[in-house]
């Protein structure tokens, strides 16, 4: 319930400052904040109070976690990483043209 | 151990708000570089330790380093200066 | 933004955080499918890969074919980083920090290299693997151009090394998955010829190759979008 609550809190948070802020810099923050949002709660859902998915040998009987999940999110965060630093690039490269970071500039560079 | 995860949670729902709050972009870095930080506490403590790793390496280091390099170049001048080109 | 726009978003905002708590706890536990892969992995992924960490044996074998797409996700990522920031002048060097900051990361730098090479090498034994290890790598180039200035980055590591390791990285790891089709019978199947005793460095078969292309590819992907994003900086420096 709290991994729940928590989850849809910080979740929310990203949420606000992508719709919100005037910046866009500011809104690749609240979405690498989503991210992480999603990440902790599939890694605290699927945490089932076991021990770490390495094990000593091939005939260990240790109760291990569910690796499955865990693996997703590790392919999440790398691609999390280059996608954001794509969209940093497109923000500099959109910067040379309008001399601002403002979303509402966007419309203005179409129109002329 | 159930204090510490409590504790870690409201840091990071602590963070997570004063990221976003600021007006400077450079403490918002720093304080998502501090929320990846209290991520990676968070995984080691849900067992998980391949994702901690990925998260302290990832979230803390590379993803800080590159959003520095875009404001260190991003130039914000006059609103309209589009315009007054023409 | 006026101010009744924006309690109107605080108030949608609350609503849906509203449904998506009560709709969260709605979410069906362990089903049987996900039982029987999870006892499936738990007992044979040893025996079957070699490997004792279970994440690795799923990203490397099993589920190789993932971190592929994964790849190539990055290698397209770099691509267009490349692509449009190119620019035809080579960068200028800036001066770099202090003395005291270039002897010490001059001492360090060598153990950092060391700690991505055993995180890469040991990643069927202990947390880590391609990934992260190369992303260290990736970090390596990092200090040396903000510490060192971009013009030792430049001399040591030049943007055709790089070049090359992405592009032999991603090359090597399609022709493990076709090396995977003419000795096993599918792709990126298991090579069996790296086994000693379970639990040794050299053990798991394919795991540990693939993790050493994939973490030399992404640490010189990670490397080159670094470099292509600070030359404009120092561009500009030399202008002024």
């Amino acid at each position: 319930m709290i991994n729940h609550i928590v989850f849809v809190i910080i979740f929310l948070l990203g949420f606000y400052a992508i719709l919100v802020k005037k910046n866009l810099i500011k809104m690749v923050i609240g979405l690498n904040i989503m991210e992480g949002a999603i990440f902790y709660w599939f890694i605290s859902i699927t945490d089932k109070g076991d021990k770490i998915p390495i094990v000593n040998g091939p005939y260990s009987s240790a109760l291990v976690n569910d690796p499955i999940p865990q693996a997703l999110i590790l392919t999440g965060i790398v691609i999390g990483a280059s996608t954001s630093a794509f969209l940093l690039t497109l923000i500099i490269e959109l910067n040379k043209f309008t001399d601002s970071i403002d979303p509402d500039n966007l419309g203005r560079m179409i129109k002329d | 151990m159930i204090i510490l995860k409590y504790l870690l949670v409201i840091f990071l729902v602590t963070t997570a708000y004063l990221a976003i709050s600021f007006k400077e972009e450079l403490v918002s870095i720093i304080f998502l570089s501090i929320f990846s930080i209290i991520l990676t506490t968070l995984y080691l403590i849900h067992n998980a330790p391949d994702v901690a790793l990925a998260e302290a390496v990832i979230g803390a280091g590379l993803n800080t380093a590159i959003f520095m390099t875009v404001i260190s170049q991003v130039r914000e001048g006059k609103k309209s200066m589009f315009r007054e080109d023409d | 933004m006026s101010k009744a726009k924006h309690i109107f978003v605080v108030i949608v905002l609350s609503l849906l955080g509203i449904t998506m708590v009560i709709n969260l706890n709605k979410i069906p536990g362990n089903t049987d499918q996900i039982n029987f892969i999870y006892s499936h992995i738990t007992n044979n992924a040893v025996l079957e890969t070699g490997s004792l960490n279970f994440v690795t044996a799923i990203l490397y074998d099993y589920r190789a074919y993932d971190s592929l797409g994964e790849s190539t996700i990055i290698f397209g990522a770099v691509s267009g980083i490349v692509l449009l920031l190119s620019r035809k002048t080579l960068p200028v060097s800036s001066h770099g920090l202090s003395f005291i900051v270039k002897r010490t990361f001059g001492m360090l730098t060598p153990f950092i290299f060391l700690f991505s090479l055993y995180i890469i090498s040991h990643g069927h034994l202990s947390p880590g693997g391609g990934f992260q290890g190369g992303v260290i790598l990736g970090a390596i180039s990092i200090i040396f151009s903000i510490v060192y200035g971009s013009e030792f980055d430049f001399k040591r590591y030049s943007p055709t090394t790089k070049t090359l390791l992405e592009t032999g990285g991603a090359l090597l790891f399609i022709g493990l998955g076709l090396a995977g089709i003419i000795f096993g019978g599918y792709f990126l199947e298991n090579l069996r010829f790296l086994n000693t005793e379970i639990g040794s460095l050299l053990s798991a078969g394919s795991i540990p190759l693939i993790n050493t292309v994939i973490g030399f590819k992404i640490g010189a992907g990670l490397a080159i979008i670094f470099y292509s994003m600070i030359q404009k900086t120092f561009k500009e420096e030399d202008k002024l």
